[in-house]
């Protein structure tokens, strides 16, 4: 507990100026009252419901999902909400005066009201989704609880942990309970078939599942270690989680879904090995605390093993014991909370070294500590004896194992006998220590009334069992039953096992308490020699979660552009591969594959140097020519399937491109290293290329073993003459049957040119140095008028032959291009006789225009007209055509010559 | 050329672009600064916009088949301008803030949102990749806008060529199935499956295509460029990109699998279940040890995905629908979180780190609460919005049988959940270094609604529910 966080109650009152003097006690009243208003509530529908006729009420809420906001108040679901809301109405009040003058009383109290309906909402839901709502809603406001302190730095991680572990527990169970839905065809709790889930082949996943929800919330081993941890919380949470709510929440699910998944092995070994573990560690833990509270948290794991052991039989008697227990538990455990705050409160300390003989001072409060600590420690008559008896008459109608059980549950209980003697008799009996502060006194009523309340609950009902177990217990047994039972609970049940066990376990309980020194070193040293421990294994996840994580940064993410390329590459052969294989689509295409010619191996060969050199070259200018070397390779093998057009173009382009990155690389500044790497990325680049190489390969092969699908070729092999006149299907297609498609990429490559020179142009044009070379000079003269013409021709026959106004623009500007290199821009510009950008805007218009004139004429925008001159119809020769698809295309051609030109130009003309 | 030219039908993307034209004369011709008011137009554009797609006819199908306006789209459609809209109202503020406002961001902005809505409504080929470049084009000079600085500007780059690459993917793919069926339009791919015809060509042209596309969403392992690119941009822009042309690109994705190839389900479900786990892997574990917190959102981003990709790798109705709801809903929280991080600035100054965030909760109590409500939401934690998108896709994966891909994501909603709280724990519980400057009053508002939206989902979710419900019905019955 923090130190700031408190105010020491009547002495300072004086001093206390703040203006929540008393507004924590009045706020802790108001706060009481809704809890004790459903407290009443429940209570008023108790005949009704012990009679077995549960109340019902549901309103749709996502109904496309089957979803309800459904509530159903049974045996089970009264006795929780009862404690719940019994309880919350004591905490609230303590809360009010053990806080007051928190400077964020307010938010404490707001918090502490949600976590009590969601609680409650947990507890009432039928609707399975509804639950696993109000489940999530306890784990984030318990989270803002137990973080309330939030100046240690250890409860902020502790804090932490529990949302996480909750939290996560939380998901899987969601997954079960959605399984079970599934299974069953309902989201009801009440409605789900318990015929239809055991019978489902999905039943060992749902209960892995639900369990793994219960287990985490319910603190269980091997998660039982983050209960403790919480204990940073204020100490009013902590009685409050502890006793009736957030660690119950995953007892209740087990007892609601017992009916259902119970019976099943899995369920039943599960149950009880964690449970024995649990009680046994939980009570071991225990007694090595030396922080009361702490000590306490640790019996609450104790508790909570035994009551998930015992809720793995289905025995009527087992299932007594269970709720029986739940509610001695509740009671003691409130009580012994809040009686450790008021010590840390009076006393200033909760450490169990430093607290003796408090009782002069405060006998109210060791009075309601001794009465709570007999009834832990199941001394009769209180109410804990009859829960002890219970529970070891239950371990033994256990299937599982119930020798095993009972002597777990023994050891634990005698573990329970000695806490409750360091916790009622070590801090108020013997000699008062001088280390505790002031003058320890009772605290105000509104503090102690709860402690004495609820301890007296537990003597009195030891004394008259039939108070709870008619109305309470026999019908929360019923539920869980799923059958009706009976329940009576007594003290005396005559000399048999139990009580044997008993008396065993008060006589190892008290000589532990007696040699608890030897014991606890002894356990400290069993502990220090343990190889792996909840907490250690929760740090050790996180801790590899991290490192995990980390690798993955500097590996994967460490901001180099070349893994990132190689990781895409990689996992685009990877799917590519996993594809084939999955759908066994791997195969080699049939017997009478196509003998290799002398040509196809020479340029396949080529292609394969070019590639060689391009990785191996440490000069720019030489992997680009060489990258040149493999784009012209791959243009005669178009060649040599007849793609004439295609080939052509790919020619240019490939030109073109060589020549632009040439002269874009020649005015960079020269590296004054070469970039060296490593042999490892070497490696992983060469496999990567492999691996590349050989997926296309194999996915070549696998595809030309099927047919091909001729028939967009077939289509415009037969129509592109009677409907276009031409015979150069690529042409057509691109003037003619998409002639609109065509105009808005010319449209796209004008506007790219522009922007392009734009950008390049920035600011003023320096002309920079034509290259010098004479040979250059005397050559592209002639050469460039050469490709002027060539381009002319090209353009002219493209309908028909391989060539159009695309192949035509590209010659042509690779041609100033090359002129424009050799002699400056100045000369090049001149030749073109206009700006570049002018010469691709009129060729946009151009080519407009020519659709416009099919439209006007009467067909569709870009429809082709045509005229003949001359021509002798009987011999089949229809003239010389001249059509608007020609002017089509040679818009195309000056819209390609316009707007590389504009880029060439401003990158020689770049400031 | 021949079919009607229904252009009512493609009145949203019309219009938007007919105002992006007019928008950037008047904001070339006008005098002085601006940005504001072509901003605020801008979003006037996408709110008209979004009306014509709420009012407009749908179940058409013009320009020959390649477009198609349906429930589906224009569900996408909405969401797509509510995110533009959302993100450029914030983004006004912060260029101002960085002295970088300049009207083109705007301009494109609204051109990036034009693609995003072809994408929504493409149903051929060509339509596909024409809105998807127009979108791509637009998002790599964004990312790189602020191009003074170092990191946005290589952010840029990366962007680029990494997409590039992406373009060249979908491009193969495209050329593939195009020389295997015969056809670009989606009706004729599928008519042609339908056939059995489709052969290993077929199914190598969709692994390219789904690649690109997975690159196009961030889903790894194809989201090497997200951290850098989130990262590196302006934030407004990491904004914008984490909802908008995720939205965009996975109802693309969503129209393409359960369209053409829907009867080719069991050869592609592979792969995307194996998109799906891995993103919900990489953004659960590679985000912990994140400080920056704009690269927490990039990997809380791609793990969103994932869970997205879930509702696809079910491929039926009901997938389709927890991935539209998730959309909604995710659409909604990371606006929210994002007007908090541009709020991050001390004294003028914008911070990135999520160590900066500490005590917010003391400094600024109502952003803190909104913070948290969205990061619990984030994490799955009911009753929050976030725990019903998981949800619906998780019950998809369920019913469909998917149970090793439900199990995934569960196991990772957990691991994420651990990098979610601890901005909780940060805020809450760490003490307070600086207060941040006041957030600018229509950041404050944006909050607000995505606040309420996140926190209230739960008490009326009919509208959004009936909506995805009708949009994703509409996918499975083409017209015609």
């Amino acid at each position: 507990m923090g130190n700031g966080t408190l105010e020491t109650a009547a002495p300072t009152e004086a001093r206390s100026r703040n203006r929540f003097r008393d507004g924590g006690r009045w706020m802790g009243f108001a706060s009481a009252v809704p809890p004790a208003l459903v407290a009443a509530w429940l209570l008023s529908l108790l005949p009704r419901v012990s009679e077995g006729r549960p109340v019902l009420w549901a309103v749709d809420w996502a109904p496309t999902l089957g979803v309800s906001l459904a509530f159903r108040i049974d045996g089970l679901a009264l006795l929780f909400g009862l404690l719940v809301s019994g309880i919350g109405v004591v905490i609230m009040l303590y809360a009010g005066s053990y806080l007051k003058g928190h400077v964020h009383l307010g938010r404490f109290f707001l918090y502490m009201t949600a976590f009590m309906f969601s609680m409650l909402g947990l507890v009432l839901a039928d609707d399975a989704v509804a639950l696993f709502v109000f489940w999530e809603l306890t784990t984030v406001t318990s989270f803002l609880l137990i973080g309330f302190t939030h100046t240690d730095p250890k409860s902020r991680r502790n804090a932490l942990q529990a949302l996480l572990l909750t939290g996560g527990g939380g998901l899987a169970l969601l997954a079960g309970l959605l399984l079970m839905g599934l299974e069953s065809g309902t989201l009801r709790l009440s409605a789900m078939d318990p015929v239809l889930i055991q019978g489902s082949a999905l039943l060992p996943g749902i209960i892995v599942l639900v369990l793994l929800g219960c287990f985490t919330k319910s603190a269980q081993f091997p998660f039982h270690f983050w209960l403790p941890n919480a204990m940073s919380a204020p100490t009013p949470v902590s009685a409050y989680l502890h006793s009736a709510t957030m660690v119950k929440a995953g007892i209740y699910l087990l007892a609601r879904l017992s009916p259902t998944l119970g019976g099943d092995p899995l369920w039943v070994w599960s149950l009880t090995v964690a449970g024995a573990l649990t009680a046994v560690i939980g009570a071991a833990w225990a007694l090595r605390q030396t922080d009361l509270k702490q000590m306490l948290a640790w019996t609450t794991v104790m508790a909570l093993g035994a009551l998930t052991l015992l809720l793995a039989g289905s025995a009527p008697i087992s299932l007594a014991a269970a709720m029986t227990f739940l509610v001695v538990h509740a009671l003691y455990k409130a009580t012994l909370f809040m009686v450790v705050g008021i010590l840390d409160h009076e006393a200033g300390t909760r450490e169990r070294d430093k607290l003796a003989g408090l009782a002069r001072a405060m006998p109210l409060t060791a009075a309601a500590a001794v009465l709570a600590a007999f009834s832990m420690g199941g001394f009769p008559p209180f109410l804990g004896f009859i829960g002890k008896e219970l529970k070891y008459e239950g371990a033994l109608a256990l299937v599982a194992a119930p020798g095993v059980a009972a002597f777990g549950l023994v050891l634990a209980s005698a573990g329970m006998v000695a806490v409750a003697g360091m916790i009622a008799i070590d801090p108020f009996f013997g000699r008062q220590r001088k280390s505790v502060s002031a003058r320890p006194h009772d605290p105000p009523k509104s503090m102690l009334a709860g402690p004495l309340l609820l301890a007296g609950l537990g003597l009195a009902f030891g004394l008259a069992p039939g108070v709870i177990s008619g109305p309470l217990v026999q019908p929360a047994v019923t539920s869980v039953l799923g059958g009706p039972a009976t329940v009576k609970l007594a003290l005396w049940h005559g000399i048999n096992l139990p009580l044997v066990l008993s008396i065993a376990t008060f006589t190892l309980g008290v000589l532990f308490y007696i040699f608890r020194t030897p014991v606890v070193a002894g356990l400290n040293a069993f502990v220090g020699r343990l190889p792996m421990t909840g907490e250690r294994a929760y740090d050790g996840w996180l801790a590899g979660l991290k490192a995990l994580a980390a690798w993955q940064t500097r590996i994967l993410q460490g901001g180099h552009l070349r893994v990132y390329m190689a990781t895409t590459l990689g996992a685009v052969v990877a799917l590519t591969l996993f594809t084939l294989f999955w759908a066994d689509a791997l195969a080699l295409p049939a017997a009478g594959s196509p003998s290799l010619s002398i040509l196809g191996v020479t340029v396949a060969v080529t292609a394969a140097a070019g590639a060689a050199i391009v990785v191996t070259t440490r000069s720019r200018l030489a992997a680009i020519g060489a990258l040149g070397i493999v784009g012209t390779a791959v243009a005669v093998l178009f060649l040599m399937h007849g793609a004439v057009d295609v080939a052509t173009t790919q020619f240019l382009v490939e030109t073109l491109v060589v020549v632009l990155l040439a002269a874009a690389l020649v005015r960079l500044p020269r590296l004054t290293q070469t970039p060296r790497r490593n042999r490892r990325a070497r490696l992983r680049d060469g496999i990567l290329s492999v691996g590349a190489g050989l997926t296309v390969t194999l996915v070549m092969l696998a595809v030309l073993a099927e047919p091909f699908d001729r028939r967009v070729t077939d289509f415009f092999e037969a129509a592109a003459w009677p409907e276009a006149f031409g015979r150069n299907i690529v042409n057509v297609i691109l003037v003619d049957f998409r002639a609109l498609d065509t105009f808005g990429e010319i449209a796209v490559v004008a506007v790219a040119g522009m922007g392009a020179y734009a950008l390049l142009k920035g600011g003023m044009a320096v002309p920079k140095q034509p290259i010098e070379s004479l040979i250059l000079r005397t050559a592209t003269r002639g050469l460039a008028a050469l490709l002027a013409v060539f381009a002319v021709f090209m353009l002219l026959r493209g309908h028909n032959d391989p060539g159009g106004g695309f192949i035509a623009g590209l010659i042509a500007a690779t041609g100033f291009t090359l002129l424009a290199l050799a002699h400056g821009v100045g000369l090049a510009r001149q030749a073109l006789g206009g700006a570049p950008r002018i010469v691709a805007l009129s060729g946009l218009g151009i080519a407009l225009l020519s659709g416009l004139a099919g439209a006007l004429a009467g067909g569709a925008p870009f429809e082709g007209l045509w005229l003949f001159l001359g021509g002798d119809p009987a011999a089949g020769d229809k003239g010389i055509p001249l059509s608007t698809v020609l002017v089509f295309d040679i818009g195309v051609f000056l819209v390609v010559v316009g707007s590389v030109l504009a880029i060439v130009f401003g990158l020689e003309e770049e400031a | 050329m021949t079919s009607a030219l229904n252009l009512g039908a493609a009145l949203p993307e019309i219009f938007l672009a007919v105002a992006g034209m007019a928008l950037l004369m008047y904001g070339v011709f006008r005098k002085g600064d601006t940005t504001t008011s072509v901003g605020w137009m801008t979003v006037i554009a996408f709110i008209v916009a979004a009306i014509f797609v709420v009012t407009g006819e749908t179940n058409q199908l013009v320009f020959g088949g390649s477009f198609i306006t349906d429930s589906f789209s224009a569900f996408a459609k909405v969401l797509i301008l509510a995110g533009g809209a959302f993100t450029l109202i914030m983004a006004l503020q912060w260029l101002k803030a960085e002295k970088i406002a300049r009207f083109e961001f705007c301009i494109i902005m609204l051109f990036a949102t034009t693609g995003m809505l072809m994408m929504a409504s493409a149903n051929d080929l060509i339509s596909f990749y024409l809105g998807l470049e127009l979108q791509s084009l637009s998002a790599y000079v964004i990312a790189a806008f602020n191009r003074d600085n170092l990191r946005s500007t290589e952010a840029g780059l990366k962007y680029f060529v990494l997409g590039a690459v992406a373009s060249g993917l979908l491009l193969y793919g495209m050329s593939m199935l195009y020389g295997f069926t015969g056809t670009t339009t989606f009706a004729g791919i599928a008519e042609v499956i339908g056939a059995g015809h489709a052969g290993t060509g077929v199914l190598v042209g969709l692994v390219f295509i789904l690649a690109g596309l997975s690159f196009k969403v961030s889903a790894a392992p194809f989201h090497m460029w997200t951290p850098d690119v989130y990262e590196g941009a302006p934030t407004p822009v990491t904004a914008f990109f984490a909802i908008a042309p995720k939205v965009a690109a996975l109802a693309l994705m969503a129209r393409v699998l359960m369209g053409p190839f829907y009867e080719m389900a069991d050869q592609w479900q592979q792969v995307v279940w194996l998109v799906a786990a891995l993103s919900m892997f990489i953004g659960g574990f590679a985000a912990i040890t994140q400080t920056n917190i704009k690269r927490l959102m990039a990997y809380s981003s791609i793990g969103h995905v994932g869970y997205a990709l879930i509702g696809l790798a079910v491929a039926d109705e009901q997938g389709v629908r927890g991935m539209l709801i998730y959309l909604a809903i995710y659409l909604f929280m990371n606006v929210g979180t994002f007007a908090v991080i541009l709020s991050m600035r001390f004294k003028g100054r914008a911070t990135e780190q999520i160590s900066d965030l500490s005590g917010l909760s003391k400094t600024h109590p109502v952003m803190a609460l909104w913070l948290a409500i969205f990061m619990f939401s984030m994490a799955g934690i009911p009753p929050l919005a976030g725990f019903f998108g998981k949800l619906y896709v998780f019950l998809a994966a369920v019913q469909a049988e998917l149970y090793g891909l439900a199990v995934i994501g569960v196991l990772t909603s957990v691991v994420a959940a651990f990098y979610y709280l601890r901005i909780i724990k940060v805020m809450y519980f760490d003490e307070p270094v600086e207060a941040f400057d006041r957030p600018s009053r229509a950041t404050s508002a944006i909050l607000g609604i995505c606040g309420l939206f996140v926190t209230l989902f739960i008490v009326y979710p009919a509208p959004i529910l009936a909506a995805a419900s009708a949009a994703a019905a509409s996918l499975f019955q083409m017209p015609g």
